[in-house]
């Protein structure tokens, strides 16, 4: 009992500060979403769940769900997919190697994002010459794809590095053994190398998906959300409405629509890697 | 170079101006303003003179983030929350209406009555200062859409949008490397404004009865109109994703015929090693008839707190006053390329001599107009972008688009 209450004592700062700076806020967001709150216009009342009636019909949130859903589903996909050959890769290679892949996980967002945009500039830009006739930032169809591209040219090390991790902690012996057993290297890749490599895997994809979910920099910096809000995510949205538009009320609504999507995405993660164990 | 500029700029007025501490009863004030670009010496020597026929007041200076947006957000938090550590502030030219029925800012209507001001001023900027008939701040300078033309390629500037289109046309069959019309179709605040213009070009008005307007025949008409004009191929796709310094860029490098931009390309496009130096003009923009069109209006105003008691507001006034002056609009012209939002200071020798192109441009500047003037717009601008960007892509029909666009703003108006 007595080294229960240390542990509760030693716990409490680090809870206290968890409350105050994760805790207040979410209740503060979820106690403003009840409100009708236009600051510009002094208006400030109670409405209960008016904001959440207006957002199950509201068809710029569900198209910014959809999108955002899709930017997460895909970009975090591309990632592990080109992730786990780039480990491989790291596992075997130097030091400079891998402080070279680093690179573009170490560049701010907003910086790589406007580099990117020149890259797409339609009348300058490298991947235009490339690829002449594809209008990358000006169809809805192809910005988010553009976005994507950049997310996954950004991100892809930083899964590379959680997977390195991971193959790190394979023990040697375990290889060896297959060796002996007589498989070759791919055997060994999908039969022994990949299983035990699983859990590294989950946890990657549960970084990368909560913060694929919240993505707003480099899409802020590619296309501010256009052309036609094809690119707007939720994190846009929610910004959109609170600072420009001044609408604190249904913008914090749609932040507590984040929050409950971004809970909910961890929690079944969590659920599949509980499992594992 | 530019950010070292940047840097000078924004750390030469971070560093507070020091002071004596002014006589007691001396009245404390706080300019918070826009870097202004360039070499801050002239600015603050200029301030430097009201600081010495003011001995009363105690003047500080604070300088406000760069990006409009930026700024908004500081200025609605900071308002809202009541701060008292600026008095007299610069405001972009769609916030005077929002800001004043917030209760934000101060009535200057005695001081700088809405006759005079009406008489001194040019229309856009005074417009878009008055607010049911009362003045909450005072045009301090001015921005305004143009056509800027390449004059070795085409005779003169068009007059009317088919002269653009055929203009374009005829330079591009003799060049195919040339994009005919550059303008700003991202999502964003610029696109409002090549709207906007496209439709006063095409006669039609922005406001009804004080209400956002957006789905007339005339919006129809000016949205068709740009729309046309990417699957004509008389804009480049690229324009869809483009904003004022891609243009530009594309237009200094000679790809294009006309270009719809704000004057600061002046400048850029007559520097040494420009490859269109020498061959550019600039006019006002095209319309459908063929009188000079209308441009957005952008720029700065000055306005005041409306929390300072009468003694500060009064000395604030002063400020206000001495910064709109004519001396220091010609002061502005001459040493930062501001353009001056007071009739007089075109004719002005000193600025004639000067800076040329700037009294060159008063055709553009009387023209110019402001967004609609109403403590709406903003919040719905937002919103606006969206459905006018759905448009010129080509994901929605013009009015379709536009009935969505006013089906946002009556929402919003009505609450």
């Amino acid at each position: 009992m007595n080294a229960r209450r240390q542990a509760a004592v030693l716990a409490a700062p680090a809870a206290a500060l968890l409350a105050g700076i994760a805790v207040v806020p979410v209740l503060a967001a979820a106690w403003l979403s009840l409100h009708r709150s236009i600051l510009v216009f002094h208006e400030q009342r109670f409405i209960g769940l008016s904001n959440f009636r207006f957002l199950l019909g509201d068809g710029r949130f569900w198209s910014a769900l959809s999108t955002t859903a899709y930017f997460t589903a895909v970009a975090v996909f591309a990632e592990l997919a080109l992730g786990l050959p780039l480990a491989v890769l790291l596992h075997r290679g130097g030091g400079l190697l891998r402080a070279a892949v680093l690179l573009p996980w170490a560049v701010p967002t907003a910086v790589s994002a406007r580099l990117w945009a020149w890259l797409f500039n339609a009348d300058y830009g490298l991947l235009h010459r490339l690829a002449p006739g594809v209008d990358w930032l000006a169809s809805p169809r192809t910005a988010l794809h553009a976005a994507i591209l950049v997310d996954v040219w950004k991100t892809t090390p930083f899964v590379a590095l959680l997977l390195l991790a991971g193959l790190q902690a394979i023990p040697q012996d375990v290889l060896k053994a297959a060796r002996v057993d007589g498989a070759g290297p791919a055997r060994t890749f999908f039969s022994v190398t990949l299983p035990l490599l699983r859990p590294s895997i989950l946890l990657a994809a549960l970084f990368r998906s909560l913060d694929a979910f919240r993505v707003f920099d480099a899409i802020y910096v590619l296309t501010e959300g256009g052309p036609a809000n094809a690119t707007e995510t939720l994190s846009i949205y929610a910004y959109k409405t609170l600072m420009r538009s001044g609408d604190f009320g249904y913008g914090s609504t749609l932040a507590v629509a984040i929050f409950a999507c971004v809970v909910a995405i961890g929690l079944s993660w969590l659920r599949v890697l509980g499992r594992e164990r | 170079m530019r950010s070292l500029a940047i840097w000078l700029v924004v750390s030469a007025a971070c560093s507070r101006s020091p002071h004596e501490p002014g006589a007691a009863g001396a009245v404390q004030l706080v300019l918070k303003h826009q870097p202004l670009w360039g070499d801050p010496a002239p600015f603050h020597a200029f301030l430097d003179r009201f600081r010495r026929e003011n001995p009363g007041i105690v003047l500080r200076t604070d300088t406000l983030p760069n990006g409009s947006d930026i700024a908004r957000e500081m200025f609605v938090t900071a308002l809202e929350g009541g701060a008292d550590d600026f008095d007299v502030f610069a405001i972009d030219v769609v916030w005077a209406p929002e800001f004043a029925r917030a209760g934000w800012l101060a009535d200057l209507s005695d001081a700088f009555p809405p006759a005079r001001l009406r008489e001194e001023f040019l229309p856009g900027p005074v417009q878009a200062v008055t607010f049911e008939g009362r003045v909450y701040a005072v045009p301090w300078f001015l921005d305004v859409g143009l056509l800027f033309y390449r004059s070795d390629l085409v005779p003169r500037a068009p007059r009317t949008y088919a002269e653009l289109r055929d203009m374009a046309k005829e330079a591009m069959a003799r060049d195919p490397r040339l994009s005919g019309f550059l303008w700003q179709g991202r999502q964003y605040e610029g696109l409002n404004c090549n709207v906007f213009e496209a439709v006063w070009g095409h006669g039609g008005e922005l406001l009804r009865g004080g209400r956002i307007a957006l789905d007339t025949p005339e919006a129809r008409a000016a949205v068709q109109w740009l729309r046309e004009a990417i699957e004509t191929g008389l804009s480049p796709r690229s324009v869809l994703s483009s904003a004022e310094e891609e243009t530009r860029r594309a237009f200094q490098d000679g790809r294009a015929v006309f270009l719809r931009n704000w004057p600061y390309v002046w400048a850029e496009v007559q520097t040494a090693g420009s490859p269109v130096r020498g061959k550019v003009g600039f006019a006002p923009l095209p319309s459908a008839t063929g009188a000079p069109g209308s441009g957005a209006l952008g720029g700065w105003q000055l306005a005041v707190s409306a929390r300072l008691p009468p003694e500060r507001k009064r000395a604030a006034e002063k400020l206000v006053a001495f910064l709109t002056s004519h001396d220091a609009a010609v002061e502005l012209a001459l040493r930062y390329s501001r353009i001056p939002a007071r009739r007089a200071v075109y004719d002005d020798a000193r600025v004639r001599q000067g800076a040329p192109f700037i009294a060159a441009l008063l055709p553009v500047a009387l023209r110019a107009r402001p967004r609609p003037v109403s403590p709406y717009y903003a919040l719905a601008s937002d919103a606006i972008q969206g459905e006018l960007s759905a448009a010129v892509v080509g994901l929605r029909r013009p009015d379709e688009a536009l009935a969505r666009a006013q089906k946002i703003a009556t929402h919003l108006e009505e609450r």
